[in-house]
């Protein structure tokens, strides 16, 4: 399965359902970002029962990239509640997302 | 269950599904450890006019694709992990990873280079706070900003004049008195409206308030000290070959690269080092996928030789 690309408004309906949400902010001309997309798509392959996985275009959401303070892509945010737990920038490694998923949440 | 393969091929770029490509069309069973995804430093290269049969060019991203399904096609296997320790002198070989460990009767170190660092303190935590490494994935970040750009090679020529069409001012701070870059950089660079030189100079310091704000250089001639205000930093000083995991196994040149020949045999039976982290006169996609082919090679005649002891 691979990770799904969202938009804003079905971003506010997951931080208002208070779900588990791993969120790869990226955009089309970063060359980085395409790299980390196999990890990620066997990250969201993984972990989908328990969270769900997505993907964030920064060139099409802006307001949202800008709402999270994204700085830098790719990012990676890992929300509950409504609440950012944590992010990693640039991963070097499925092994690094899958250190970062369990270290956040066992935070 | 021993996850036992003829061959473990450590490193998804294009000597290592070379490799993976070849062995597996030799009947061998094959897996690439590749700890994000196919390709290396190619898949950061947006055009690759070098490798022919793609008369266009062709994204490197691409062509790393290209390479891993054309492995897989014929059996080779990849996975996702990241390897942390391996034990290559004895017979079948075990490679530590982040998905558990893995046997190989030959091992083929394909782990490639990476950019080298200034070693400046703070310069870690810097990196996505205006430090980069590679000015054709971060460069978009610095549209009408001041970046400067550390080095006199072909990379640092390559990245200053790519930065050039996107940032306000391009400083390049280099520590001889010319570029050491190949002389078709040097004009375009020179007449770059936007592009400013600082010769016989050093970085010396980072300077930061929560992110990068300047970087402070010394007149290696003269010792004097002096600040630049910039927004990015693009340090563009060479590569490193990756053998921190093997280093200690096989023989190395002064620089860190691996000893082979051209055959690519180490200095360890059943081993073979192919691609840029291998000690070589010229690194380029295929130089390296002729290495991938050539351990493929080695390695039949090492298993046909050993097949007793290894079976």
């Amino acid at each position: 399965m691979a990770a799904m690309n969202m938009n804003h408004e079905q971003f506010q309906d997951m931080m208002e359902n208070g779900k588990t949400l791993l969120v790869d902010f990226w955009a089309p001309w970063c060359g980085y970002c395409r790299r980390i997309g196999p990890a990620f798509d066997k990250v969201a392959a993984q972990y989908g029962g328990d969270m769900a996985v997505a993907k964030v275009n920064i060139d099409d959401e802006p307001r949202l990239a800008e709402k999270e303070m994204i700085e830098v892509i790719p990012t990676l945010v890992l929300y509950r509640d409504g609440q950012a737990l944590g992010s990693i920038v640039a991963p070097e490694s499925k092994a690094m997302i899958d250190s970062f998923i369990q270290e956040t949440l066992a935070k | 269950m021993k996850r036992i393969y003829d061959m473990v091929i450590i490193g998804g770029g294009p000597a290592g599904y070379t490799a993976a490509l070849y062995a597996a069309r030799a009947g061998l069973k094959a897996v690439v450890l590749e700890k994000l995804s196919a390709g290396g430093q190619m898949a950061l290269s947006s055009q690759i006019d070098n490798y022919p049969g793609f008369e266009e060019g062709i994204d490197g991203f691409e062509l790393a694709e290209r390479m891993q399904r054309q492995a897989e096609r014929f059996g080779a296997e990849t996975e996702l992990a990241e390897v942390t320790g391996v034990r290559l002198d004895r017979d079948v070989k075990e490679i530590g990873t982040s998905e558990g460990t893995f046997y190989g009767r030959t091992v083929v170190i394909a782990t490639g280079a990476n950019p080298r660092t200034l070693g400046l303190p703070g310069e870690e935590a810097l990196v996505g706070q205006g430090v980069n490494y590679c000015a054709a994935c971060d460069g978009m970040f610095y549209r009408d900003k001041t970046v400067v750009v550390v080095g006199g090679g072909n990379t640092a020529a390559a990245d200053a004049m790519l930065l050039s069409r996107i940032a306000k001012k391009v400083i390049l701070v280099h520590r001889r008195d010319t570029l050491r870059a190949t002389k078709i950089y040097h004009e375009p660079l020179m007449n770059a409206p936007n592009v400013e030189f600082r010769w016989n100079s050093a970085v010396t310091e980072l300077l930061r308030g929560g992110k990068l704000r300047g970087v402070k250089i010394r007149d290696v001639n003269t010792g004097a000290e002096s600040e630049i205000d910039c927004d990015g930093l693009f340090v563009s000083i060479g590569r490193a070959p990756a053998t921190a995991l093997v280093g200690d196994q096989l023989n190395l040149d002064a620089a860190g690269y691996i000893l082979a020949d051209e055959s690519t045999r180490t200095s360890l039976p059943g081993v073979y080092a192919v691609g840029d982290v291998r000690a070589k006169a010229l690194r380029q996609v295929v130089t390296a996928v002729a290495d991938g082919a050539m351990a493929v090679h080695a390695a039949e005649g090492y298993l046909a030789e050993h097949e007793n002891r290894l079976w």
